[in-house]
């Protein structure tokens, strides 16, 4: 059974084999996410485990189109929700998660490129800052990793990526503008 | 496997151990795909995976779906023999009242007949050796017979009587020893008087008679039923 039919076969019965190996194969992905936010083994192995357990009932009644987005999303909420509990300090990267969360909405909107979609991408390139303009031109036009990008620019390493996740970010709201202007 | 995979590129990638090639592709493929760069962000933060922990994780999964399939089980089979019992409850009850039923409706009545020994109903005889010789020319038995036909029941207990034997046959001389219950006595040298015929010179005998009075011979003796609700 695919992931689909392994979906369609707990919500049909109940069978908690079938949600464990829907499950198992994104617990160390998972752990790795818990750990993100909650930065204490325990916690985030009981995290792992509690994640499962409102699997159980939420699964049965949600319609999920996408299990791997779906459960990604799911397991930041539970997360973000512990430390509210906690009443700590999060330790959330607010420009990461407004990169994701666009990235999801306009996931469906891929689309094949024309000639002058290209022009338009290097006149939005134009309106990059400079730390933004020179990340995501290393990294997507000579492909260049994160390390080598900050060796040569003299970055941090978490700089450069918030930079390209940024700058693809404005990129796209720049596209996308210049396409409802025409 | 596609886990596994994906969980040995985090740690070269996190320990350096990729080429540049190799990290810009899982760069590449964390920007598309958040839940993946979520994950490489963890385990840089706890500074590499630790297998140890993952595989104690898989084990608490795999426990946690094992418990509840035995849990499943384990209630289907007490509920199956919940049923069982209950099933077995009903047929035991039904078959009590079945019983209670047969027993008491209509056929209450019942006879059951005694057949009481012959021996201690009977008027039987004893010939005593010590004396004399004398016994009945056709048996015994037919002695025996004789007196419970022809005996009328006045009385009962142990008689002795003595007697000789005329030339006929006849007995004379009959004679109760003791002093026994006159009615007896004169019934038991009655009947001798007028009984079968003997041999030999003279005899001593004793006789048994019953108590006819209570218990008849033959009699149906229906017992009292437990709850006495039986027609007389």
């Amino acid at each position: 059974m695919n992931e689909k039919e392994l979906l369609q076969h707990y919500k049909m019965t109940g069978d908690l084999a079938a949600l464990g190996k829907l499950y198992s194969p994104y617990m160390s992905l998972l752990y790795g996410v818990c750990f993100k936010y909650l930065q204490d083994p325990d916690r985030s192995q009981d995290a792992v485990m509690q994640i499962f357990e409102e699997l159980i009932e939420k699964l049965r009644h949600y319609q999920v189109d996408n299990f791997k987005s779906w459960l990604h999303v799911y397991s930041k909420n539970y997360c973000l929700m512990q430390l509210r509990k906690d009443k700590r300090t999060t330790h959330v990267d607010i420009e990461d998660n407004l990169y994701e969360s666009e990235q999801k909405l306009h996931h469906a909107d891929e689309r094949k490129w024309e000639e002058r979609d290209f022009e338009k991408l290097e006149g939005c390139m134009q309106t990059l800052n400079h730390e933004q303009q020179a990340c995501v031109r290393l990294f997507y036009l000579e492909q260049k990793c994160y390390k080598d990008i900050s060796d040569l620019t003299g970055y941090e390493l978490n700089k450069v990526k918030s930079a390209i996740q940024n700058g693809k970010r404005n990129l796209k709201i720049c596209m996308e503008r210049k396409e409802n202007g025409k | 496997m596609e886990n596994n995979y994906q969980l040995s590129r985090i740690h070269n990638y996190i320990h350096g151990l990729m080429s540049k090639e190799e990290m810009f592709q899982l760069e590449k493929e964390a920007l598309e795909d958040p839940f993946l760069q979520d994950a490489i962000d963890g385990y840089r933060l706890q500074n590499g995976v630790d297998a140890r922990q993952l595989s104690l994780l898989q084990q608490r999964l795999n426990r946690r779906v094992e418990q509840t399939i035995a849990t499943r089980h384990a209630q289907y089979y007490s509920w199956q023999r919940l049923a069982i019992g209950a099933a077995a409850g009903v047929i035991f009850v039904t078959l009590l009242a079945l019983l209670y039923f047969r027993h008491f409706n209509g056929k209450a009545e019942r006879t059951t007949d005694v057949e009481l020994s012959e021996p201690e109903n009977t008027v039987s005889i004893e010939p005593l050796l010590d004396g004399g010789d004398a016994s009945p020319r056709e048996g015994w038995k037919t002695l025996e017979k004789y007196l419970n036909k022809e005996y009328k029941a006045v009385g009962s207990g142990e008689i002795i009587v003595t007697f000789t034997v005329s030339n006929d046959g006849s007995l004379a001389d009959i004679e109760a020893e003791g002093r026994p219950e006159r009615s007896l006595a004169e019934e038991a040298i009655r009947l001798l008087q007028s009984g079968p015929k003997w041999q030999g010179s003279k005899g001593r005998l004793k006789i048994i008679f019953p108590n006819r009075n209570h218990v008849e011979h033959g009699t149906i003796i229906k017992p009292p039923h437990c709850f006495g609700i039986e027609k007389g």
